[in-house]
């Protein structure tokens, strides 16, 4: 393996060790971008926070406590999926070829439908056995799924966007190695 | 579909990490550039600069309220040079695989006839 790294084709400058550590940075550089763009681990617990102050609010039954709490973390819950708008990122804007597709879509939609379903019937079921704090628990329930679905989400996408990058890349040049 | 070609502007390090960012994103902040490659405002400018005047990088500057924002794209000429490059460089890798089969045969071969 030594000898062959050594080996530097006529007119390109570079050995195949240079090569390879040149294609290996121009991925790492790849996953920046695309990590910039992801979401962040807290982005979860921030959202299930909120959803589980709903919940409390709810069963509280104290008027002031829902007056402040439900519109302040549904302002959060805003806050947080507007962030999510690519056009919000202004540091850096992922290259279209890269952008999440159909199977991004489904993921997340399919997060979403999961974390309702999980709430909604925890709460109707905790209800109809007139359990106490049913909405806090339910809500506590779907929260409890969103941070475990979200970061696996989040690795889907990445790896989604890191293999279409891939694929762009490997389907874009062709032929023999020229000099400049 | 474009041929290979080994880019000796590119392959520079610190601009090969400049491409690079570029060629993933359709634009980026000047500033998240320097941060995440670990460089001054000032080698980041020159290397800018550099590839724009390749005709590589297009910079635009534009204000978000009254502060001056700058940021960076590559243009289609050097999205074009750094898919030739990357072309380049996988070749590079695949004719030294090549090589190293073609010298396993060689040797194979001679320790046949050897016999």
């Amino acid at each position: 393996m030594g000898d062959t790294q050594q080996s530097q084709p006529a007119g390109t400058g570079a050995t195949a060790a240079e090569a390879a550590a040149e294609l290996a940075e121009i991925q790492r550089r790849q996953d920046q971008v695309i990590k910039a763009v992801l979401v962040p681990v807290w982005y979860w617990w921030v959202f299930a926070a909120a959803i589980v102050a709903i919940g409390a609010a709810r069963d509280s039954h104290v008027l002031v406590v829902q007056a402040i709490t439900i519109p302040l973390a549904v302002l959060v819950m805003v806050v947080l999926i507007v962030a999510t708008i690519p056009t919000w990122r202004r540091r850096v804007q992922v290259n279209s070829a890269t952008q999440p597709d159909g199977r991004a879509a489904a993921a997340i939609i399919g997060m979403i439908v999961l974390v309702d379903g999980v709430t909604i019937s925890t709460v109707i079921s905790l209800a109809a056995n007139h359990v106490p704090h049913p909405v806090t628990i339910g809500c506590a329930a779907g929260a409890a799924v969103l941070v475990i679905t979200g970061p696996l989400v989040n690795r889907y996408l990445r790896r989604l966007m890191l293999s279409q990058a891939r694929q762009q890349r490997n389907d874009a040049p062709q032929a023999g190695v020229s000099a400049p | 579909m474009s041929t290979a070609r080994f880019d000796e502007l590119i392959h520079a390090p610190t601009r090969l990490a400049i491409v690079s960012l570029l060629a993933a994103a359709q634009w980026a902040d000047f500033k998240y550039i320097r941060d995440e490659l670990g460089l001054s405002d000032s080698n980041l400018s020159k290397q800018l600069s550099t590839l724009e005047s390749a005709g590589y990088v297009e910079i635009r500057k534009r204000f978000v309220g009254k502060r001056p924002r700058t940021s960076a794209s590559l243009s289609n000429t050097g999205r074009q040079a750094f898919d030739q490059h990357v072309a380049a460089l996988q070749r590079i890798i695949a004719r030294s695989q090549q090589g190293a089969n073609g010298g396993q045969a060689a040797e194979a071969g001679r320790s046949i006839l050897g016999r």
